[in-house]
């Protein structure tokens, strides 16, 4: 141990575990040998929060956060700031791939039982993280008070307005105002630029140590820990650092490849990543014709406006029950590793059924982000009401089918 | 679970290709996308951006100089005779001379082609037609009920809508239909610089950052084959 030698990082080591912890998480820290593509979205995951926080400052310097200042100031950082161009797009485009990412990190566990006991905290961060990121992502698309900011703020702030009884009041008190104004956008500032990410760092932090706790999975749902070598490293394993952390590199090069064509080539994602009516300050008087979300809220929206029809001897309107399905349709996520009665971990081992809810899960998400983006009608309700049925399907029926079916023999090693 | 990864791909495509099309009463507007490298193609837009524009419509998220920099105008021409109010600076915005909100109501067209897109806008200019019941005189069929004259019927001349709701020349302008279709292409185009002035070293640029990060992939590569090597 470096912390009985007489050097520097002895004399650290004695009063603060710096060699200590560097092995417990990067230089001994154990991970399986043979993963697939899936687990690499965490890296990168962290490559991209790094991304948002360090544009996010930049833009912090020269943005303003008044009804009459942000939509100039974020034209003032178009033109006139050195390269605030680049700052912008990148946090816009940081912001889709968060979200892009997210969703393959978090269906990943989901293929891959990666919130099985014990992983259940791990699997609960990492939902807290998305709720989180949802939250950031909406105030901050607020921010530059375009007119997609106001109406997209408005469709959403008004869910909270349809709460029976306390709705009306709780409104005004997100708000802070009767309408939605430059005191909400100040509020939002505050929330997006420090409370939701001190947040996010917690979390990731909790997210990361619960891992490490626990230790990562793999494709085969294979337990890595049953056989070690002598000095106590699993026989399928290898340290994080140099092997992971190097075998991350190239992932992040192709990210990065990705990334920076979407920012300089195609910021807009073609309407997708900054809609066109953004472009337009926002005007209280002036409806767009048709609000869309982002693409990364579409399926969540989708299955909010799919509701329509309420409970009325309860006195829930449509509007109400469609924010109760759309709020559980991210809290069913939370209790994912309750549902799964498998004995085996990964989908290469589960049964017929599992597949077929995991296909059926993806293919209805990504029907209803398709169809979030798109203005409505009668053919487009029906298809989303469908799918957003077979959104819930497989997490409702996961407890019956994953304890019935059969499932395949796990080998002992990777 | 190859299979099901193919079955998201084609998935994903089919819900990414699809869009709606909105231009006013045609089912589709002209294609058409900026270009804001072609310098000469500038200057001829800001030509008909001076002449045919700027008495009603404000730039007002560009800067003179800014201007002068990007479309290299020698700054003597700018201030002498781009510049026809007696107190704009060069470091000035392009109001000429008008307040925040144009009198008339017409709109500020800085960022316009952002909101609108290039092909709404290259189709909107022309697509102006004879219609004795506007106040203007004429209508559009991309922004049917338009409140602009169409002041563009110098160079096009006027067009009417026959019984079939096509359009029809029924008078000629200066310029013959080529030459106004490339003129409004540069409008267009100059309309785009206007809304992102950045374009041009973001583009530019762009090629090389993307190559510095292929080099990158491929040198970390090397070096991440190397470590695997131990893994087996």
């Amino acid at each position: 141990m470096a912390s009985e030698k007489n050097t520097i990082m002895g004399w650290v080591d004695r009063r603060l575990p710096v060699t200590e912890n560097l092995e417990r998480h990067l230089t001994k820290h154990p991970v399986p040998k043979k993963v697939n593509f899936f687990y690499l979205f965490g890296a990168l995951l962290m490559v991209v929060f790094m991304i948002q926080v360090v544009t996010g400052i930049w833009l912090m310097m020269f943005y303003t956060n008044t009804e009459e200042g942000a939509f100039a100031s974020v034209e003032y950082i178009m033109r006139d700031v050195e390269y605030g161009w680049l700052m912008r797009y990148m946090h816009s485009t940081g912001a889709s791939a968060f979200f892009f990412l997210m969703y393959f990190h978090m269906f990943r566990g989901l293929l891959y039982g990666s919130y099985q006991k014990p992983k259940e905290l791990v699997w609960l961060f990492g939902c807290f993280l998305l709720f989180l990121l949802m939250a950031e992502g909406f105030l901050g698309y607020v921010l530059p008070w375009g007119q997609m900011s106001y109406w997209a703020a408005n469709v959403i702030l008004s869910l909270f307005g349809a709460i029976p009884f306390i709705g009306p009041d709780l409104q005004v008190w997100i708000q802070g105002d009767f309408v939605l104004s430059g005191i909400t956008l100040s509020r939002f500032f505050a929330l997006h630029v420090v409370v939701v990410p001190l947040l996010m760092i917690a979390l990731v932090v909790f997210h990361i140590f619960a891992l490490h706790e626990v230790g990562a999975g793999n494709p085969e749902g294979v337990d890595i820990e049953k056989y070690r070598d002598k000095k106590g490293m699993p026989l399928d394993g290898a340290p994080f650092h140099p092997y992971k952390t190097f075998g991350a590199l190239p992932a992040i090069g192709i990210f990065f490849i990705v990334f920076f064509a979407i920012v300089f080539f195609a910021p807009t994602g073609g309407g997708y990543f900054i809609e066109k009516p953004n472009f337009e300050e926002a005007n209280f008087l002036k409806t767009p014709e048709h609000i869309a979300p982002v693409w990364y809220y579409a399926p969540f929206y989708s299955i909010l406006r799919a509701v329509t029809f309420g409970i009325p001897f309860l006195g829930i309107t449509s509007k109400f029950l469609g924010f109760i399905i759309f709020a559980a349709s991210i809290a069913i996520l939370f209790v994912v590793p309750w549902l799964d009665r498998s004995n085996v971990q990964s989908i290469r081992y589960k049964g017929m059924y599992s597949k077929i809810a995991m296909i059926l899960f993806a293919a209805s998400f990504i029907t209803l982000g398709y169809l979030g983006t798109k203005p409505v009608n009668e053919l487009r309700t029906i298809i989303a009401q469908i799918c957003t049925v077979f959104y819930f399907a497989p997490f409702i029926l996961m407890p019956i089918y994953t304890k019935y079916e059969k499932t395949l023999e796990v080998p002992d090693r990777l | 679970m190859k299979k099901l990864l193919l079955i998201l791909l084609i998935l994903s495509s089919y819900g990414f290709s699809a869009g709606e099309n909105n231009c006013g009463s045609l089912e589709k507007c002209d294609a058409f996308s900026s270009n804001v490298h072609d310098l000469y193609s500038l200057q001829r837009g800001l030509g008909i951006y001076m002449n045919y524009c700027a008495s009603c419509h404000t730039l007002k998220l560009l800067r003179w100089n800014r201007l002068q920099k990007d479309l290299v105008i020698p700054e003597n021409i700018i201030t002498e005779e781009l510049i026809r109010t007696p107190d704009t600076k060069i470091a000035d915005h392009m109001t000429f001379g008008m307040p925040d909100v144009s009198p008339i109501g017409a709109p500020d067209l800085t960022l316009r082609t952002r909101v609108r897109g290039d092909e709404w806008i290259y189709t909107y200019l022309r697509t102006f037609y004879e219609d004795p019941s506007q106040t203007s005189g004429s209508n559009n069929l991309v922004y049917v009920g338009t409140a602009m004259p169409n002041v563009l019927a110098g160079l096009q001349g006027n067009q009417a809508l026959d019984t079939g709701g096509t359009l029809v020349s029924i008078s000629e302008g200066s310029m013959t239909a080529e030459e106004f279709d490339d003129s409004m292409k540069d409008l267009v185009n100059f309309l785009a610089y206007a809304a992102e002035p950045a374009r041009i070293t973001r583009e530019k640029n762009g090629v090389f950052v993307i190559l510095f990060f292929i080099v990158f992939t491929a040198v970390m590569n090397l070096l991440y084959r190397e470590y695997a090597k131990e893994l087996k």
